[in-house]
C-alpha cells in the first residue's frame, strides 16, 4: 500500500459512513487522494509504515472516528500526537458521540478539532466538505 | 416539655418531701398522743396522792381524842358550869399544836358557844348529830383571802353533852403551791375546793372554780378557762366536802409532740437534699449516654455517618450505645456499598448511552444518507409516488435522529453533576430569549415577551438555562400563527416562609392544552398536539421536571385549549 500523497487519512469502521463522507468530499473534488482505514490497528500501521517508508509527505488532516474496532479512536489519537513524527498532523474527530467525557479526552489528547455526526444527510454532507476545505485548502501547516 | 434529666430529679424531690412530710406527720401524732395519755394517767394519780394527803388523819384523830377528854365531857355535860379551867388547859394543849390551827371551840347540840380557846370565831358549827363517833369536816369558807374550814366531833351524847370543833386555816402562798406542785412533777397545777363550788384554791390564792363538770369528773376531761385549752381530772377527799382538781393546759401536752417536729424537720429537709443531689447526678449519668446517642442520631441523620458514641458501660445504656454504633456501623456499610452500586450502575448507564448515540445514529444516517443520493443521483428514473415515498423517510429519519438526540439529552441532565451557586435568573432569562430571538428570526417568526424582576435562585445555572430554554421555546412554539404572540415570564415567594421557595412561571397566550391531561404533559414522549401542527418529539418538559425535582422544586401547569397556558416551577432561593 503506498502511502505516497495521501491528503486526508479517514478511519471510519462504518463503510455507509465512509461511503457517505467520501461523497461529500467528491462533491468538492476532495476526494481525490483519500485513504480509508477500517480500524485503529490499520491506522496506525499506516501511519508506522509512512513514517518508516520515510518517504511522502504526510496526510494533511486525519479524520478519526472515535468507537472502532481492535483499537478504539482515542488511543490511536494518543499514539499519534506522543509520535514526534506524526504529533503536528491536525486530528479531526469525526464522530456519533456527543458525550461530554469523550470530548474532553479528545481535545485532553491534543485533537485538533472535533465535529458530531449529523444523522442529517445534507447537515453531514455540509460538515465533511467544511473540513475539508479548511484543513486542505486553508490551514497552513508547519513545513 | 420537661427532660428527663429535670423530670427524675423533680419527681425523687416529690416524693421524698411526701415522704418526709408523712414522716413527720405521723410522728407528730403518735408523740402526740403518748404525751398525752401519759398525762391522762398523770393527771388522776396527782389528784388522789393530794386528795389521800388531805384526809387530815391526824389532826381528826386528836379532835376525837379531845371530844372524849374527861375534863371537856365535864364541862359540857355541865352546861358549861364546871371545870371550865381544866376543860380550857385540854383545849389549849391542841390549838397550839400547829400554826394552821385558829382555835377550838365547845358548843352545845344547837351550836351555842360555850368555850372558846383563841381569837378567832366562825359564826355556825359544824352541824354534828349527838352519837356521832368520829369527827367531822364542814365546807371551806372564805374571808377575804384566808380560807379556813371546821373539824368537828360529837361527844357525852349519852348524858348531855355537846361539840367540840377546830377551826383552821389554809396557808396560802407560793411556797405551798409550788411544794404541792413540785410533787406533781411541776407542770401539773393542782386546785382545791367544794364540791359545791366557791371558794376554790391553787394553794396560793383564791381562784373561781372550775366548772361543775370538772369538777364532778373522775376522768380527764378537757375544758376551756379564760380562752386556753386544759385537760382536768377531778379527785374527791375522802371523809369531806372538798375536791382536788389536777389540770395541765393543753399546750403542754402538745409541747413535746412540736418538739419532735421542730427537732426532726431540718434532719427531713437535709435528707431530702441529699436525694434530690443524688437524684440529680444519678439522673444525669443516665441521661447523658442518651443525649449523646440522641446527638450522634441527629448527626447521622444530617449526613455524618461516621459519628459514634461512647460505648465504655457495662450496664443498659452501654449496650445501648454499642447498639448504637453497630447500626451506625450498618448504615455507614449499607450506604457506601450503595454509593458503589449507583456508581456502577451510572457507568453502565453511560456506556449504555454512549452505545446508543454512537450505534443508533450510524444506521440512521445511512438510511437517510442513501435515500438523498437516491433522490440526488435516480431523480430522473422516479415516478413522483417513489420521490413522495423517498421524502417520507427522509423525514422520518430525520425525527428519529432528533428523538435520540432529545432522549440522550433527557439522560444527560438526570445524571450530569450538579453545580449550585447563586443564580441571577433575569440575566439567564434574557440570554435565553436572545437565543431563541435569534432562530426564531431565522425562520422569520417573532414574538413579544415581558419579563418581570425575577427572585434570584439557588442551583445549577446551565441546568436552569435548559429549563427557561424549553420553556420558552415551548412559548413561541406554541404562540406561532396568533395574531398578537405573548409571553410573560415571572416570579414570586411560595406562601410564608415556606423553605424560601420561589415560584417562577412562563406564561404564553397560545394553543394553549385540555386540562384532563395536563398530568400527562411532562412525561417523557408525552405529546397533547399532533406533530403535523407542533413540531417537537415530546421531552423538553420531561427535561423541565427532572432538572427541577433535582433542585428539588415542583412544576405544574394550567391552561385551555386555545386559551395560553402557564408552566409553574418552583427553586430553592438559597442554600438549604
Amino acid at each position: 500500500m503506498s502511502t505516497k500523497g495521501v491528503e486526508i487519512l479517514l478511519v471510519e469502521d462504518n463503510a455507509h459512513d465512509a461511503e457517505l463522507t467520501l461523497r461529500a468530499l467528491k462533491q468538492r473534488n476532495l476526494a481525490n487522494r483519500v485513504h480509508v482505514c477500517r480500524d485503529g490497528a490499520e491506522a496506525i500501521d499506516f501511519l508506522d509504515d509512512m513514517s518508516e517508508g520515510g518517504g511522502g509527505a504526510a496526510p494533511k488532516v486525519i479524520l478519526l472516528d472515535l468507537k472502532l474496532p481492535k483499537v478504539d479512536g482515542l488511543e490511536v489519537l494518543q499514539r499519534l500526537k506522543r509520535d514526534a513524527r506524526t504529533k503536528t498532523i491536525p486530528v479531526v474527530v469525526l464522530t456519533s458521540s456527543r458525550e461530554e467525557p469523550d470530548i474532553e479526552k479528545a481535545y485532553a489528547l491534543g485533537a485538533n478539532s472535533y465535529i458530531v455526526k449529523p444523522v442529517d444527510f445534507e447537515a453531514f454532507a455540509r460538515a465533511v466538505s467544511d473540513v475539508g476545505l479548511y484543513w486542505l485548502l486553508l490551514n497552513h501547516p508547519p513545513q | 416539655m420537661i427532660s428527663i434529666e429535670r423530670k427524675l430529679p423533680l419527681f425523687a424531690i416529690a416524693l421524698l418531701l411526701a415522704v418526709a412530710a408523712a414522716q413527720l406527720a405521723i410522728g407528730y401524732g403518735r408523740v402526740r398522743q403518748a404525751s398525752r395519755s401519759l398525762v391522762d394517767k398523770r393527771l388522776p394519780l396527782a389528784g388522789r396522792v393530794l386528795a389521800d394527803a388531805f384526809q387530815l388523819g391526824q389532826t381528826r384523830t386528836r379532835i376525837t381524842a379531845l371530844a372524849h377528854n374527861p375534863a371537856v365531857v365535864e364541862y359540857l355535860r355541865s352546861g358549861g358550869q364546871r371545870g371550865r379551867e381544866q376543860a380550857l388547859t385540854a383545849m389549849r394543849a391542841i390549838a397550839a399544836d400547829t400554826a394552821s390551827n385558829l382555835g377550838l371551840e365547845l358548843r352545845d347540840f344547837s351550836g351555842r358557844l360555850l368555850l372558846r380557846s383563841g381569837r378567832f370565831s366562825i359564826a355556825d358549827s359544824v352541824l354534828v348529830s349527838p352519837g356521832s363517833d368520829s369527827a367531822r369536816y364542814g365546807p371551806l369558807l372564805r374571808r377575804d383571802t384566808t380560807l379556813y374550814f371546821a373539824i368537828a366531833s360529837a361527844t357525852g351524847a349519852e348524858r348531855g353533852g355537846g361539840i367540840v370543833q377546830l377551826v383552821a386555816r389554809l396557808q396560802l402562798n407560793d411556797r405551798t403551791r409550788k411544794t404541792l406542785t413540785g410533787l406533781t412533777g411541776g407542770d401539773i397545777a393542782l386546785l382545791l375546793g367544794n364540791a359545791t363550788g366557791d371558794p376554790w384554791t391553787d394553794f396560793a390564792a383564791v381562784v373561781p372554780a372550775p366548772p361543775e363538770s370538772v369538777r364532778t369528773s373522775r376522768a380527764p376531761i378537757r375544758y376551756d378557762r379564760g380562752g386556753e385549752a386544759l385537760r382536768a381530772s377531778a379527785a374527791p377527799v375522802a371523809g369531806t366536802p372538798w375536791v382536788v382538781v389536777a389540770e395541765i393546759p393543753s399546750r403542754l401536752v402538745a409541747a413535746p409532740a412540736r418538739e419532735y417536729v421542730r427537732s426532726m424537720a431540718p434532719i427531713a429537709l437535709l435528707i431530702v437534699l441529699v436525694g434530690a443531689l443524688f437524684a440529680w447526678w444519678s439522673s444525669r449519668r443516665l441521661t447523658r449516654p442518651l443525649v449523646d446517642v440522641t446527638r450522634a442520631a441527629e448527626a447521622i441523620a444530617e449526613g455524618d455517618l461516621g459519628t459514634r458514641v461512647p460505648a465504655g458501660r457495662d450496664d443498659e445504656l452501654g449496650r445501648l450505645a454499642r447498639s448504637f454504633n453497630t447500626m451506625a456501623d450498618r448504615v455507614s456499610q449499607s450506604h457506601h456499598d450503595l454509593e458503589d452500586k449507583v456508581a456502577e450502575r451510572t457507568a453502565e448507564l453511560e456506556s449504555f448511552s454512549y452505545s446508543v448515540s454512537h450505534d443508533l445514529r450510524a444506521p440512521l444516517r445511512a438510511i437517510h444518507g442513501f435515500a438523498r443520493i437516491l433522490l440526488e443521483d435516480h431523480r430522473t428514473q422516479l415516478d413522483p409516488e417513489a420521490e413522495r415515498l423517498l421524502g417520507v423517510i427522509d423525514q422520518n429519519t430525520r425525527h428519529m435522529g432528533q428523538l435520540i438526540d432529545d432522549l440522550l439529552a433527557f439522560s444527560r441532565f438526570g445524571r450530569q453533576a450538579m453545580n449550585r451557586m447563586p443564580v441571577d435568573m433575569n440575566e439567564l432569562t434574557s440570554t435565553v430569549v436572545e437565543d431563541v430571538r435569534r432562530a426564531e428570526a431565522e425562520r422569520n417568526g417573532h414574538f413579544d415577551i415581558e419579563i418581570d424582576t425575577l427572585r434570584p435562585a439557588y442551583g445549577d445555572p446551565a441546568l436552569l438555562r435548559q429549563v427557561l430554554s424549553n420553556l420558552i421555546q415551548n412559548a413561541v412554539k406554541f404562540t406561532r400563527g396568533r395574531p398578537q404572540p405573548r409571553i410573560e415570564v415571572g416570579s414570586s415567594a411560595e406562601g410564608k416562609g415556606e423553605g424560601d421557595q420561589t415560584v417562577y412561571f412562563v406564561k404564553d397566550n397560545g394553543a394553549g392544552f385540555d386540562p384532563r391531561f395536563s398530568d400527562k404533559l411532562f412525561g417523557v414522549f408525552q405529546r397533547l398536539h399532533r406533530a403535523e401542527d407542533f413540531e417537537g418529539t415530546g421531552v423538553g418538559l420531561a427535561i423541565v421536571k427532572r432538572i427541577v425535582q433535582r433542585h428539588g422544586g415542583r412544576v405544574w401547569a394550567e391552561g385551555k385549549p386555545d386559551a395560553g397556558a402557564t408552566f409553574y416551577f418552583t427553586l430553592p432561593g438559597k442554600e438549604s
